[in-house]
């Protein structure tokens, strides 16, 4: 059998989602707004929907320079290093 | 049926079974194939030309070579296909908005320069069309290279609503011959003995049939008006977008006296409106956004202009397609704030 090549390449294979909790009680949770407009009318909303619902430890706001590019490499650390659960809100 | 039409048989469907293709047939990268599309880049095999957004995977030569054979190129178009895979995954680009967005860009490819000749990259008739090899290819290429190594499978990561044909391939040559200015390319800084790739993240172009039109008082109005609805008719700040003149009416603008500067800031002048009729309701629900809105008392009786585009600059002239026929197009960027820009890159060959 002739043989052909890979066009891919072994590492950008699409990454896995981290596992959900059983709950957020006591979780520290980020909302993060891509800078889409109207992203904020959602993720208020779910601000209040968690609070009535749940009982995190703490429900954080940040929010992306833009929808059009990834999220500075700063805000990512940020995120990772202060949350257990983020939300990211697209919208329009 | 035969031995040999079996393994070709096998071949095609493989590769489909792979989900590598676009969804039309490719060539069998077989390593005789890859290996002699390498040998004509001039480059190794294994140098790193870029990493591809969104899923940042290394685009080598080898890796370009290989999914440059599978979109059907000649060795030859290696140099080509090269520079437009390095231009894409420059950051300005911003390739991991354009593969992930909802919105419909493709990147369109612009030849300038002395290699459209040998590699026959049409510039001519029906040079957004079907028929020519190198264009078809080309821009297959790089659009191959953004699945397979940038991750942009359609609707996984790939995730635009509606998208354009121009995501199979889009590559076009500018018609230096027949415009009476400097190429786009020698206008930013390159000399004419350069042959350059300039890559645009593009929607589908729009004709604007202007056969009546005689003077350069004829001709803007009219292309203006085509201009004026990029996005949407109450879109504003826009950035890199490409007016593809046809040579006819190239000649008509250049024959006046027409500089590409003249014609920039005509355009840019008259794509502007007050801010009274943009605001979101008024004749449409689109309009300016919040923050700018909040900078007005009064936005429903403002009088401020508001500009299309952001500087004349970023209207982007180039003249292409047959020498007969009175049609140009407008190519819209996905150029906002902070989206994508127009990047340039040498063809080195």
């Amino acid at each position: 059998m002739t043989e052909y090549l890979d066009p891919t390449d072994s590492v950008a294979v699409p990454r896995k989602t981290a596992p959900r909790p059983a709950s957020l009680d006591g979780k520290v949770v980020t909302l993060l707004d891509i800078s889409k407009a109207q992203g904020n009318h959602l993720l208020d909303r779910l601000e209040e929907l968690l609070r009535e619902r749940a009982t995190p430890k703490a429900i954080i706001r940040k929010k992306k320079p833009t929808f059009a590019r990834p999220a500075p490499d700063v805000l990512r650390q940020e995120i990772v290093g202060a949350t257990d659960v983020v939300v990211e809100g697209l919208a329009d | 049926m035969s031995p040999v039409e079996r393994d070709l048989a096998h071949a095609i469907e493989s590769l489909y079974a792979r989900g590598v293709t676009d969804g039309l047939p490719v060539v069998p990268p077989t390593r005789a194939l890859v290996e002699r599309a390498v040998a004509a880049s001039g480059r190794e095999a294994g140098e790193l030309v870029a990493l591809v957004p969104p899923n940042y995977g290394r685009a080598t030569v080898e890796k370009i070579a290989i999914n440059a054979v599978m979109a059907g190129c000649r060795p030859e178009y290696l140099p080509v296909v090269i520079a437009a895979v390095d231009a894409v995954c420059d950051e300005a680009f911003d390739l991991h908005g354009v593969s992930a967005t909802t919105n419909a860009p493709s990147p369109l490819v612009i030849v300038n320069g002395p290699i459209r000749g040998p590699l026959e990259i049409n510039s001519g008739a029906g040079v957004f069309g079907s028929g020519w090899r190198a264009n078809a290819t080309i821009g297959r290429a790089v659009r191959l290279v953004c699945v397979n190594l940038g991750g942009a499978r359609p609707g996984v990561v790939s995730m635009s609503t509606l998208a354009h044909p121009g995501r199979y391939t889009y590559c076009i040559g500018e018609h230096e011959e027949a415009s009476p200015w400097e190429s786009l390319a020698v206008e930013h800084g390159f000399a004419p003995e350069q042959s350059t790739v300039a890559l645009l993240a593009a929607d589908a172009p729009l004709g604007v049939y202007a056969q009546r039109s005689r003077t350069p008082e004829d001709l803007l109005p009219t292309l203006a008006a085509s201009m004026a609805v990029i996005s949407h008719h109450k879109m504003t700040h826009w950035g890199d977008t490409l007016v593809v003149l046809s040579p006819e009416h190239a000649k008509i603008l250049g024959a006046a006296g027409w500089k590409k500067a003249d014609v920039r800031r005509w355009l840019h002048e008259r794509l502007q409106w007050p801010v009274c009729e943009l605001v979101p309701g008024h004749n449409g629900g689109e309009g300016l956004p919040e923050h700018v809105l909040a900078k007005f008392a009064h936005p429903a009786a403002e009088r401020a202009m508001i500009p299309k585009f952001r500087s004349p600059e970023n209207i982007k002239l180039v003249v292409a397609g047959g020498t007969a026929g009175r049609f140009s197009a407008i190519v819209p960027g996905w150029t906002f704030s902070k989206g994508s820009n127009l990047v340039f890159r040498r063809v080195l060959s």
